[in-house]
């Protein structure tokens, strides 16, 4: 089966339930409500969609996102699902009775983003303590150990540069190859 | 060594005529023997334990310790011991203290006490019992009581599992062990060790030697494999299974009570290299004994050392065995082979 | 919508798992334990020898890299990708920088991509030569660790040679390389290649033909084909459960459709079809990485990038094969010059969850020869 019919068999059984619903090459792009999450996995994997490669969440900050990424040993196709989530109260079911792959996934995405999944066999936090407060991966989330992101000023100096050239050349921002370095002398 | 007998008996008559009590000479005369093979035991596992670091070196393509004492790093081990007599001493706050204290005791006193009736050379001998080899079955099977006993005292999970594993192996090797050993006994008619080396002198049709590896093959074969199980070596040394149970046993033990553990494994090398040697391999037995006894020594020594290489080289190239594989290998192999042995080697000799 | 089942509270998950009984013991194995290589902790819950039950608990070595991630740019992160997985970080530098490449549509030039085939092969020979050693080490054969690090070395001779580090190199660069092979490279490669060829019968004389070890390690760890499909293990994991599926030839990345390979694939499902599956890898990464010598076209190694690199706002999932399985790295870029969010889908972190259903009803002993046979490193596992 190729993208577009996968596409149109999701799209005649969900309806209005896909959000969003392309394909973009040999990927599915696929966006759906949280109550409907599980279903829309459910028929994916019947579909032949048995291999769950990854499970993550996005905070949007408006909302959170709860990514799967399917993809099959037979098909060329891959699934790329978003699944919306609430940010005050995130619960979407736990899809590890579809794939126990995902036993592990889900109980990151609740380490890190606070995402509960309902029906998960085992509902603990994976990496952090078991007594941390907070979800590290939200974007408000803070920490004073955390070292800040710095560009060491170099779209200041970019700027500065291209202002000082006039019109920006598109090449001069590329950085030149690096010349091949002076061989060391061959070990071993 | 009859000079040694004779200094012995003139001691014993210089105190009678003195008017002192028989006591006091046998106990001067037990503590000098002792101090001899106290002192041999300690140099021999040490001379061991570098010896065993340079042959798995030299298996693994390195070098192994090079750098103490100058040639090869032959005090490397003297260096180790030192260290760790003067490591401190740590006892577990929730170990039962006195049996913890007493384990590494009772494993080297087992270990010390097989050396009274091992034939070093002619007459040298401690003590040749009329039942030597009982004896010495009967006292290295008493390793595995301070083995468990350091198990259970550390109050350590791991140690209990190794010491477990430790009884169960030594119990089910201990029988193919002694059944083996009765092929020699068979064929000599003697149960004593020194009179064993002596039935294994002189040739068969002229060349080969009147050792019982010859006609006991299986048997040897049989005995040097439980032999390797008896000192918890490699393929057989689940109890201290560093991979798995860290180091089984002796996990909490440190300083001297380990250093004790450790001299006790390689005097327990020693002492059934030392068996094979007398039963099978015609113990001091060899060319030019009868001119110069004191060569005996040497060929009773070349040939524990050879059957202590064989055992590392073993070590440094076969992998652990699983704790059902071994006593399956135990009681499904070797229990019937020794068994069979048994039984032809009697058909042979009554016929 | 409302949880039906309560989220617990850890120990009271414990406390329900370990309900202690008489003929149960209960043994922590770990985080500090000669086979758990590195910080895994596992609870194993033990019926005398046979585990009924075991709980890995992992986190040790967290570092929060997915946090860290989203406060560099693109460029910084690299040698945070080292870090994941210290064994085969030129592993790990490649998947990462072709999902950046995938998300800004960047072009690699040919030199560059023959230059990360060759890096990222001999990348799997040494990592899959540290797995045959410490592996060795696991069953109680200590001198095979020896001779895999003897040919471990030579590899890190080369990546030293080439990039001047020894572990984590920081190599690859987003549409390129840092730096071209050192005159005299590729010739000492080759030199490595014919000294490496011969090595694996003598691993075979040690290891692989050993009756003992063959015992050890036969039927043990048993995952059948769609089981390790569900739980979604990788490589090596994977191929041994007889399910022919690897990255590099099913969805080509770089320039691995040029070459030719065999995919090795066991189905004896057990840890011995894993072993004979890394043994054979070399084995082919050898021809891929001779192919890639033979064909290394010239020219530049660097395509040329903006300064700053701000991919259009958008998504990837890129996923490359590692020497422990699919490697996957999903960023999401919101036109800044850092990520919005990176993850990492860490080929041994999903391998690892599937060990509580490999290790029932094994024996302590089988325990650790199990775990061996994963291949974990804890770097990218805890992240």
């Amino acid at each position: 089966m190729t993208p577009e019919q996968f596409l149109e068999q999701l799209r005649t059984q969900f309806g209005a339930a896909l959000t969003e619903a392309e394909a973009k090459g040999s990927v599915l792009l696929l966006t759906t409500t949280a109550d409907q999450g599980y279903a829309v996995c459910k028929a994916l994997h019947d579909l032949g969609f048995e291999y769950l490669n990854c499970l993550s969440g996005v905070d949007w900050t408006t909302h959170l996102e709860v990514v799967y990424d399917l993809s099959s040993l037979h098909h060329a196709a891959k699934v790329h699902l978003r699944v919306k989530v609430d940010r005050a109260d995130p619960l979407v079911r736990s899809v590890s009775d579809l794939w126990k792959a995902a036993n592990w996934h889900e109980r990151e995405c609740y380490d890190m983003f606070g995402v509960r999944f309902d029906g998960h066999p085992d509902h603990r936090r994976i990496l952090l303590s078991e007594d941390w407060v907070g979800f590290p991966l939200r974007k408000d989330y803070t920490d004073e150990r955390l070292v800040p992101y710095t560009d060491y000023g170099l779209e200041e100096k970019q700027a500065k540069t291209e202002a000082g050239k006039g019109a920006p050349k598109p090449t001069s921002a590329a950085p030149k190859p690096p010349a091949p370095p002076k061989p060391p002398a061959p070990t071993g | 060594m009859d000079a040694v007998s004779r200094a012995v008996e003139s001691f014993y008559g210089l105190t009678t005529a003195w008017g002192i009590p028989w006591l006091i000479p046998a106990l001067v005369i037990m503590t000098i023997v002792v101090s001899i093979i106290l002192g041999y035991i300690s140099v021999a596992a040490m001379f061991l334990i570098w010896w065993e670091r340079k042959i798995s070196a030299h298996i693994q393509v390195r070098f192994g310790p090079m750098r103490v004492g100058g040639w090869h790093g032959w005090a490397q081990s003297i260096a180790d011991g030192l260290k760790l007599l003067l490591k401190e001493d740590i006892i577990p706050s929730r170990a039962d203290k006195v049996v913890f204290v007493l384990a590494p005791v009772v494993v080297f006193a087992a270990a010390l006490a097989g050396y009274v009736t091992i034939p070093f050379g002619p007459g040298l001998i401690v003590r040749d019992l009329n039942i030597g080899i009982l004896y010495m079955v009967a006292i290295s099977s008493l390793t595995v009581v301070g083995i468990v006993m350091a198990g259970w005292s550390s109050n350590n999970k791991y140690a209990t599992l190794g010491a477990l594993r430790s009884a169960a192996q030594a119990v089910s090797y201990e029988v193919p062990l002694v059944l083996s050993l009765l092929g020699p006994v068979i064929l000599a008619g003697t149960m004593s060790m020194g009179r064993l080396v002596d039935a294994q002198g002189g040739t068969w049709l002229g060349f080969l030697p009147r050792w019982y590896v010859f006609p006991q093959i299986v048997g040897f074969l049989v005995y040097f494999t439980c032999a390797l199980a008896e000192c918890n070596r490699l393929p057989f040394d689940i109890p201290e299974a560093e991979s798995e149970l860290v180091a089984g046993f002796h996990v909490e033990y440190s300083g001297m009570r380990f250093a004790i553990f450790f001299l006790a494994e390689y005097a327990n090398m020693f002492a059934v290299a030392a068996i094979a040697t007398t039963m099978f391999l015609g113990g001091w037995q060899g060319p030019l004994t009868t001119q110069l006894p004191l060569i005996g020594v040497l060929w009773f020594l070349l040939k524990c050392y050879f059957l202590i290489f064989v055992m590392m080289w073993l070590r440094w190239t076969l992998n652990r065995l699983r704790v059902d594989q071994l006593m399956d290998f135990a009681w499904k192999v070797l229990l019937p082979i020794a068994f069979a042995n048994l039984v032809i080697t009697s058909l042979v000799v009554a016929l | 919508m409302s949880m039906t089942t309560p989220i617990p509270i850890g120990t009271q998950v414990i406390t329900e798992r370990l309900g202690e009984t008489m003929e149960e013991m209960y043994v922590n194995m770990g985080p500090q334990h000669p086979s758990t290589h590195g910080v895994l902790r596992l609870m194993l819950k033990l019926d005398g020898e046979v585990i009924t039950d075991c709980i890995p608990y992992i986190g040790y070595l967290h570092r929060c890299h997915e946090k860290i991630g989203e406060n560099r740019n693109y460029v910084q992160i690299i040698p945070y990708t080292d870090r994941l997985d210290y064994l085969a970080s030129m592993a790990m530098n490649f998947g990462y920088v072709l999902s950046v490449e995938r998300l800004m549509n960047q072009e690699v030039p040919p030199r560059a991509e023959y230059m990360r085939v060759i890096l990222a092969e001999l990348q799997r020979i040494a990592s899959h030569l540290l797995w045959l050693g410490t592996f060795g080490l696991d069953l109680g054969n200590f001198t095979i660790f020896i001779y895999c690090f003897r040919e471990r070395e030579m590899v890190l001779d080369l990546f030293e040679a080439v990039s001047g580090q020894r572990l984590n190199y920081a190599f690859y660069r987003i549409g390129g390389m840092a730096m071209d092979f050192p005159d005299g490279w590729i010739e000492q490669c080759r030199e490595f290649l014919t000294w490496f060829k011969p090595r694996i019968p003598e691993y075979d004389a040690l290891v692989t033909d050993n009756i003992l070890f063959q015992k050890r390690i036969r039927g043990i760890g048993v995952m059948d084909g769609p089981t390790a499909v569900n739980y979604g293990l990788s490589g090596p994991m994977l191929r041994a459960s007889g399910i022919n599926w690897d990255l590099r030839r099913n969805d080509p990345y770089s320039v691995y459709d040029r070459f030719e390979f065999n995919v090795p694939v066991f189905d004896t499902c057990d840890v011995w079809g894993r072993f004979l599956v890394r043994r054979q890898e070399m084995i082919e990464s050898v021809k891929i990485i001779e192919q890639a010598l033979e064909g290394l076209p010239s020219g530049d190694i660097q395509a040329k990038v903006p300064k700053t690199i701000k991919p259009a706002a958008g998504q990837a999932y890129v996923r490359t094969e590692s020497p422990r399985g699919e490697l996957g790295f999903y960023l999401v870029s919101d036109g800044t010059p850092k990520p919005y969010r990176y993850k990492v889908r860490s080929p041994a972190f999903c391998n690892l969850s599937a060990l509580t259903e490999m290790m029932r009803g094994c024996l302590v002993a089988d325990a650790v020869a199990i775990l061996g046979s994963v291949d974990i490193v804890l770097g990218e596992i805890d992240r």
